[in-house]
């Protein structure tokens, strides 16, 4: 049984349709990436299964059950967005950003500081900012902290949309290699990416054009040149 | 002049406790929150009702006065708030406004407009302070703002406390760790009704009081004290109310007793307030932006 299975899903902004039906199967323990251009309905899809925008048609199967309710019983459930753009705590340190990833998890002591020590490991850089405010980061550093704080509710399926964003190529391949670990580590991952450098990590790729699933691919070599090709030729 | 030091001090007590619950919402949503000064007119008014009017225990009234303090903010953010969430920050301010007036019109409407006596929670004469007689109600007020200071200021370092500030920064975000909204805006309008029934139970046996009685004449200092303070800090709140109140007793004593300069306490308070924005405009205790 796949950990999420979507099918036939619609949704949009406003009166405004995006996502004209969207089917896709990732199964728990996978690297999976998302790729499309720009206004193909990537973002859209990750927002509407991580609960920030309503499905207006369709179903989401997660762990086998329909996946309802609002963001924040999708994160106790298990689905950690981490957004595009950061979104950080600007005017918070480092180390309250985190805790405040732990928020569905507070209560767990143990846990928390568990998941503290885990990013810590994965984002060395991170224990070292810990005091420093979040806003005054690099892009770099503030895309480190914001996967570091979608790990901190124990996530079994973490999105991440667009983590490449305006970063270095130095930089995107130390982030690619951040999640590629947290994958191994046994977190689900759906990646929406741009670039398709990521590719070469992931063992399922989904091309998206025009709110729509046009091609699935798996397998690296085979998924590189079809799904490459489908996304940015469009054949 | 020490007496008008010691009368200010306890005059300002009930604006910096104002004060507090202007900075929770201002930090937690980036509201002027002018409907602050009615939840402690709602308080008194219910309290007085069910201790004077129905002869019921003190503590029946108190614990009323407040639950009525706590349901009006939960009915403000449901009704006013939350539905104007997206609009601009001037109709948020003119809708809080008109929650005050409405708060006001009601009273009047519900009880006499007449001047009424609240008990104090203490009885007993005055308490010689630097030559002025200060009430004993007035020196639980100045207690519990300083007790109610330091608890906000707490708060906001707390898991709590952090969701809140969050939320204010950035609200996506909030919800993608998994804060909701919804309990966050319940929580902060809960707690400022809170804090304001608390000014208001507090202050309204220190004299005569009427409807309207904290919006009219409270509030302006209280907001004087919290931009005094620097708007985001509750030490700056405390401060800033107790500053607010001995200059405007200090102003009556320099400026209307020995010169007869008339309107003298509010020339002083917004002497001080001219003067403190244009050397540091970000307040005594706010961070420069």
């Amino acid at each position: 049984m796949p950990l999420l299975e979507v099918s036939n899903l619609r949704a949009g902004y406003g009166s405004v349709p995006v996502l004209h039906g969207v089917d896709m199967s990732v199964e728990e323990g996978s690297n999976a990436v998302l790729l499309g251009l720009n206004g193909a309905g990537k973002s859209t899809t990750l927002m509407t299964l991580a609960g920030l925008l309503p499905a207006t048609g369709g179903e989401i199967l997660y762990r086998g059950r329909p996946l309802t309710g609002p963001p924040s019983a999708r994160v106790r459930a298990g689905i950690v967005l981490v957004p595009e753009g950061r979104h950080v705590f600007p005017a918070l340190t480092v180390r309250q950003n985190l805790r405040l990833g732990a928020w569905t998890v507070r209560r767990d002591a143990r846990r928390v500081r568990q998941n503290l020590n885990d990013v810590h490991s994965i984002f060395p850089r991170l224990a070292e900012r810990a005091d420093q405010q979040a806003g005054t980061l690099s892009g770099g550093e503030q895309q480190m902290l914001a996967i570091g704080r979608g790990l901190m509710s124990s996530p079994r399926l973490l999105l991440i949309d667009e983590a490449s964003l305006g970063l270095s190529p130095k930089l995107t391949e130390q982030v690619f290699a951040a999640v590629q670990l947290i994958n191994q580590r046994g977190v689900t991952v759906l990646m929406v990416e741009q670039n398709a450098g990521v590719l070469a990590q992931a063992d399922t790729a989904f091309v998206m054009q025009q709110g729509r699933i046009t091609a699935t691919g798996s397998g690296s070599r085979t998924l590189e040149d079809e799904a490459v090709r489908a996304a940015y030729f469009g054949s | 002049m020490g007496a008008f030091f010691a009368l200010g001090l306890f005059q300002g007590a009930v604006y910096g406790l104002l004060a507090v619950g202007i900075v929770l919402v201002y930090k937690a949503k980036r509201v002027f929150n002018f409907a602050q000064g009615e939840f402690g007119g709602v308080a008194a008014f219910c309290a007085f009702g069910l201790t004077v009017a129905l002869g019921l225990p003190y503590w029946v009234g108190v614990v009323g006065g407040l639950a009525a303090a706590v349901a009006m903010g939960l009915v403000v953010e449901r009704v006013v708030v939350r539905p104007l969430e997206s609009s601009s920050r001037t109709i948020m301010l003119v809708a809080l406004v008109g929650v005050a007036l409405f708060a006001v019109a009601v009273t009047v409407l519900a009880a006499e407009p007449v001047p009424r006596v609240m008990p104090p929670i203490v009885e007993g004469g005055t308490v010689d302070i630097l030559g002025a007689g200060i009430l004993p109600q007035q020196l639980i007020l100045l207690a519990v703002l300083a007790v109610l200071a330091a608890a906000m200021a707490w708060f906001f370092k707390t898991d709590l406390g952090l969701a809140v500030l969050a939320s204010s920064q950035d609200l996506r975000a909030a919800q993608v760790v998994g804060i909701s909204p919804t309990a966050v805006s319940r929580l902060v309008w809960g707690l400022a009704a809170l804090l304001g029934g608390i000014a208001g139970l507090l202050y309204a046996p220190v004299g005569i009081f009427t409807p309207g009685f904290m919006t009219f004449t409270m509030l302006v200092p209280a907001f004087a004290a919290a931009v005094l303070g620097g708007m985001t800090s509750l030490p700056g709140a405390f401060i800033g109310g107790l500053a607010i109140g001995v200059v405007q007793n200090l102003g009556i004593y320099l400026l209307g007793q020995q010169l007869a300069v008339p309107g003298a306490a509010e020339l002083g308070v917004f002497a001080l307030l001219m003067l403190v924005l244009l050397i540091r405009p970000q307040g005594l205790f706010g961070k420069a932006v």
